[in-house]
């Protein structure tokens, strides 16, 4: 292996998921300290720590080529791994790491930029004669322009941000009355996001399903698949729960957009990991979205069904090495379903409730693999996103998958932010979701309520709001909490204590 | 400490979907699901901090807010608003609420720290439940605030490139 040491240009669950697999391939890591977390635990994982701490600069350093490229040649790491996120899908930061001999883990700076296009990549997929929803043959100049473009290709439509990911600067429009105000939002938010405003327009498929082609390529042309993973449970664009295989997908369906995957693949001359996005109607047509040319957040339900480590193949690949795995060798063997724990508030629409992760405990039965950043005392900051743990579940079938996600699901234990726990316990409760005919609409059209909470559980609340009621009013002086360490606290005075935090 | 409230025997939590639970005081130790008794035990240690135990089970709970009879409560990631109200609090509740009627008035508050990136409505347009009002920018990703209720914008205090704290009122609505 010429790769010894690796950067890790990144923080939290994707950190520390990539350093287990450099350590057992014995391959030292380097972290970066960050002033906004000082204390994280992916730092504790490598075998070098880098203080940067006092970097005063106003680009946070996982965004700053410069300064990685610095510590990387300092640290003399030989490569450099990119995670997801930050820096990942950056056609000249890959090209930066090469042009200083460091080992960019990831695809070719040309692949990145051609796949990060998405007005590029919708030629290069027309090109090749990949199925897609119709669409503006590039980016769009104005208002007026896009108003235009809707009328021929038929409302709704959707307006995409052309070097976009993760939903931002996408907007769907229903109605010409309406194209001015959106174009200008995500426009707006497109530059904001990506430093480009340029956005392009795309037919809308209503109601459809969400079926992801996990790629992996080497330098020598060789390009499988494997498999699908389903990640329809979405809110806002971002994807909560993801599952593999898709129970939408027979064989046949999967060979023929999997072959497609590998093609548009090729168009490319990918290499390392890389996954190919369809969306798929109910009528089974499926229309290539776009391919981000990095490991995915999703990543583990793949290893799971495939038993294949995702991070190691990228390492082998970018230190030259050919795919030991042809496409007859890729068999996928039961279920996975990953539950992304966020630091979010699901009585909120979602929004982020960043802070400090006073008592975390999560599940280390044999059916689940846990891949976090956290622990107890972790703070979850604003500037970062909202990702406490990731659970990944295993079942032979979806059945016995859904059952196993059930019990984890309890006994996870996180105090100090709100979760999406009880959007998970709640999803996998739901008869659309058992059934599987669920699509990307099925957050915001078949639920009304966003959460499980049984029916005594607002009775038992009640109770302790009375009973705080009484200590506070009548002066009970019988404090009613049984401390199991002797310690004499109210848990008033607790909650206090810990809001001063 | 007042007679009054030595003689209460019974107290109403009220949720703010006024659901009403009656809790006997003193209070019991116990809660009734048909004709048995359950032990509520609230405990904390350093493993779970604090929690309620019930039915074998453990429920993670947090006191968000108190301010006078009115609680938020964090019990198992969800939170409940209640007012605890006693016989006669209850009672004088109910002749004020059957004089004047529902709220009138809706105040849209930023569910999260965050920059407002545009604001959607002028004062005196007419809104539907469900309607963008203002973008507000938290954690990377841009969220609509929808309006909660049909009304009329009486009052815009949010403006566009300024930061907001939790809960500060971004728009005012009267309902109609």
């Amino acid at each position: 292996m010429k790769i010894k040491r690796i950067l890790i240009a990144n923080r939290g669950e994707i950190a520390v998921r990539i350093m287990k697999t450099a350590r057992r391939m014995k391959i030292e890591t380097i972290t970066v300290k960050t002033v906004l977390e000082p204390n994280a635990m992916y730092l504790a994982h490598s075998d070098i720590v880098f203080d940067n701490s006092e970097d005063a600069s106003e680009i946070p350093v996982f965004l700053n080529i410069e300064r990685l490229i610095e510590i990387a040649l300092e640290t003399k790491a030989d490569a450099i791994h990119p995670g997801y996120g930050f820096l990942a899908e950056n056609a000249y930061f890959a090209q930066k790491c090469i042009d200083n001999n460091i080992t960019f883990i990831g695809p070719s700076p040309d692949a990145i930029y051609k796949m990060g296009n998405k007005t590029i990549a919708r030629r290069i997929a027309l090109a090749a004669g990949i199925p897609m929803a119709s669409g503006s043959e590039g980016n769009i100049g104005n208002e007026e322009e896009a108003v235009t473009i809707a009328e021929k290709i038929g409302y709704p439509v959707i307006i995409k941000a052309a070097s976009g990911g993760g939903g931002r600067g996408m907007r769907i429009v229903r109605k010409s009355e309406e194209m001015e105000k959106m174009f200008i939002i995500a426009s707006k938010e497109a530059e904001k996001a990506f430093n480009d405003p340029s956005v392009f327009i795309e037919k809308y498929i209503e109601n459809p399903k969400h079926i992801e082609f996990q790629i992996l390529g080497d330098t020598k042309g060789n390009v499988i698949h494997l498999g699908e993973r389903e990640c329809s449970i979405q809110r806002k664009h971002q994807k909560l729960l993801e599952e593999a295989p898709s129970c939408a997908l027979d064989d046949s369906l999967r060979e023929t957009m999997g072959n497609i995957a590998v093609q548009i693949s090729k168009a490319v001359n990918y290499s390392s990991a890389g996954t190919v996005e369809f969306l798929l109607d109910s009528d089974k047509n499926f229309y290539f979205m776009e391919m981000n040319t990095r490991i995915q957040v999703e990543h583990p339900v793949t290893e799971i069904i495939t038993g294949i480590d995702l991070i190691e193949q990228q390492i082998r690949v970018a230190n030259g090495e050919s795919l030991k795995y042809r496409q007859s060798d890729i068999k996928l063997t039961g279920w996975a379903i990953e539950c992304r724990i966020n630091a979010e508030d699901v009585q909120a629409g979602f929004a982020p409730d960043p802070g400090r992760i006073e008592k975390l405990s999560l599940p280390s039965d044999p059916y689940v693999r846990v891949d976090t950043g956290v622990q107890s005392g972790s703070v979850i900051v604003p500037s970062y996103d909202s990702m406490i743990a990731k659970l990944i579940i295993t079942g032979k079938d979806r059945k016995d998958a859904i059952r196993n996600c059930k019990m984890a699901l309890d006994k996870v234990w996180i105090k100090g932010t709100k979760t999406t726990l009880p959007f998970f316990r709640m999803l996998v409760r739901n008869q659309k979701f058992q059934d599987g005919t669920f699509t990307t609409a099925f957050i915001e059209k078949d639920l009304d309520k966003f959460y499980l909470n049984s029916e005594y559980e607002e009775m038992l609340a009640a109770w302790l709001a009375t009973k705080l009621f009484i200590e506070e009013n009548y002066n009970e002086t019988s404090i009613n909490v049984d401390f199991e360490n002797g310690k004499e606290m109210s848990p008033w005075l607790l909650n206090k204590r810990i809001n001063q935090f | 400490m007042p007679a009054d409230k030595l003689n209460i025997r019974k107290l109403y939590a009220l949720s703010s979907e006024n659901r009403r639970f009656c809790f006997s005081q003193p209070l019991k130790h116990s809660i009734r699901i048909g004709k048995r008794d359950y032990e509520v035990k609230l405990k904390a240690d350093d493993k779970y901090g604090t929690y309620i135990l019930w039915k074998n089970r453990k429920y993670p709970v947090e006191i968000i807010r108190s301010r006078q009879n009115k609680y938020e409560i964090l019990f198992n990631d969800i939170s409940y608003t209640f007012t605890v109200e006693t016989p006669f609090s209850l009672k004088r509740m109910k002749v004020l609420s059957s004089g004047k009627g529902k709220a009138e008035k809706e105040y849209l508050k930023a569910p999260m720290p965050g920059k407002i990136i545009d604001v959607l409505v002028r004062e005196g347009a007419s809104v539907l439940r469900g309607e963008p009002l203002v973008i507000l920018e938290a954690m990377k990703m841009q969220n609509e605030i929808q309006s909660p209720v049909n009304g009329t914008v009486i009052k815009v205090s949010a403006r566009a490139n300024s930061n907001v704290m939790k809960d500060d009122v971004l728009v005012e609505i009267k309902i109609s």
